[in-house]
């Protein structure tokens, strides 16, 4: 009974560090992703080369690495920053890389003629990416962000290895503590598997909300 | 007074020169329509005029200011150019009022309140009923589309409306509500450049005819004029469209 009502008031407080990381790094890494997306496709030499590197970067080795780098990497040269905000930092760019992929195929695969349109209203290349191309291209790569912020529920459990006191850091101690292997991991699950659903119930309604009618009513 | 000026355009596409010193004016209030063959060039010439597609040679003049001009300020000259296009580029995501009000809320600065009175006022002038205004595009016809595309462009106060075959991608069924809504604007006083295949059309609604083929203008005249014509490569032409071999124009 002591180790439950201990584990549970943990975990609690285990939650409530997930859900800061994801709630502050989710909105960080879509934005990111989305100046990056737009980057690679409008961005010109110079920004286009810088978007195209760090999409290349941040996908191209583990996000323990990125954690590592960021917490322990920055002091050696004078940055340092709470285990919290390295992990905010680090999953924000990691999934920035990622959401950028999205958001530039979901760029290129709007037609032609809505550029052109906007040009012959007399609209700015920046008018006619934010008002006319953005929003048409986020509609079709909401798919595949709402997928990176599942995915991001679940690997924000590494920010453990930094010592963020998150839920599977606590579970991970008292495991050690009590060694109540099933109980712990089995509740650890379901509370993962609850924040995934809710989080795609979540994208699902945003889906429906941005939908563009297709058909005649 | 001549609102719209071309001279000597040319434009090539690797090896294919698709304008060939294309000149032409257009004066106020004036309705011409540029015919041709698929390939003549007309898609081509009628982009290059609001530099939607960049001339390799040639000046270009609206309203008295060179677009042409290295030091040109092209959004603001486009504002003056209506452009309708023949594949119906309405953007997807806006209603049919949201598609005339982007313009005027974006471009223009003006308040929501404002844009959304001009854009009912226009919407109405192209005969689109209010049961359609908060319609998106996929839920409108062909000629719906093509409608709101002209009020998105006529609600920008342009001083000259080009129009690229805006009948070429509908049903003829409904070409014929849109042909009627550009007449009713000619007749209006609207300055407008046509391309089209429309025959009968452009007999009706031109006040000038220009033929082109292979990148050039090789005639043009008055309707009139037009079905007199002398130039045999103009006349083969008007005739193999008509059906006609060495038959008379009707």
């Amino acid at each position: 009974m002591e180790f439950w009502s201990e584990y549970l008031s943990s975990l609690l407080m285990g939650f409530l560090t997930t859900s800061e990381l994801v709630a502050i790094s989710a909105p960080l890494g879509i934005i990111l992703g989305i100046a990056l997306g737009a980057s690679r496709v409008y961005g010109g030499i110079i920004l286009g080369s810088f978007a195209r590197g760090f999409s290349a970067l941040f996908r191209g080795f583990p996000l323990i690495v990125t954690l590592f780098l960021v917490f322990f990497g920055l002091p050696e040269i004078g940055i340092y920053l709470p285990p919290v905000t390295s992990a905010i930092l680090s999953f924000s760019l990691c999934s920035g890389a990622y959401i950028s992929e999205y958001v530039r195929g979901a760029i290129m695969s709007i037609d032609q003629g809505q550029s052109l349109a906007a040009k012959a209203i007399g609209m700015t290349k920046l008018q006619e990416v934010l008002y006319i191309i953005l929003p048409q291209a986020i509609r079709r790569a909401i798919y595949g962000i709402s997928n990176e912020i599942v995915y991001m529920i679940q690997y924000s459990s590494l920010a453990f290895a930094i010592g963020v006191q998150e839920m599977y850091s606590v579970a991970r101690t008292y495991n050690s503590l009590y060694f109540k292997s099933l109980e712990i991991f089995s509740l650890l699950a379901v509370i993962y598997l609850v924040l995934t659903a809710l989080t795609t119930l979540f994208f699902k309604g945003l889906i429906r909300k941005l939908e563009i009618p297709s058909k005649a009513e | 007074m001549i609102v719209l000026r071309a001279e000597d355009v040319w434009k090539r596409y690797d090896d294919t020169i698709v304008l060939r010193g294309v000149s032409l004016n257009l004066k106020k209030g004036e309705t011409k329509v540029i015919m041709g063959p698929s390939g003549a060039g007309k898609t081509t010439f009628l982009k290059c005029l609001n530099l939607l597609v960049k001339p390799d040679k040639g000046r270009i003049w609206i309203d008295g200011e060179e677009i042409t001009s290295p030091k040109a300020d092209i959004t603001r000259l486009r504002q003056k150019i209506g452009f309708v296009f023949q594949e119906l580029n309405l953007f997807h995501h806006l209603t049919a009022i949201g598609n005339v009000m982007i313009g005027l809320t974006k471009v223009k600065g003006m308040s929501k309140s404002d844009a959304l009175k001009k854009a009912k006022e226009t919407l109405k002038r192209v005969h689109i009923e209010e049961e359609l205004w908060r319609k998106y595009p996929a839920q409108l016809s062909g000629g719906q589309k093509q409608r709101v595309a002209i009020a998105r462009a006529l609600a920008m106060d342009p001083i000259v409306m080009l129009y690229d075959e805006p009948t070429s991608a509908l049903d003829p069924g409904l070409s014929s509500e849109v042909l009627l809504v550009i007449k009713e604007l000619s007749e209006r006083g609207i300055t407008s450049l046509i391309v089209t295949h429309e025959m009968g059309f452009a007999y009706e609604v031109a006040d000038e005819i220009v033929v082109m083929n292979r990148g050039r203008i090789i005639g043009g005249g008055s309707p009139e004029e037009l079905r007199n014509a002398k130039n045999d490569e103009v006349r083969n032409l008007l005739n193999k469209w008509n059906g006609l071999k060495d038959g008379v124009l009707v």
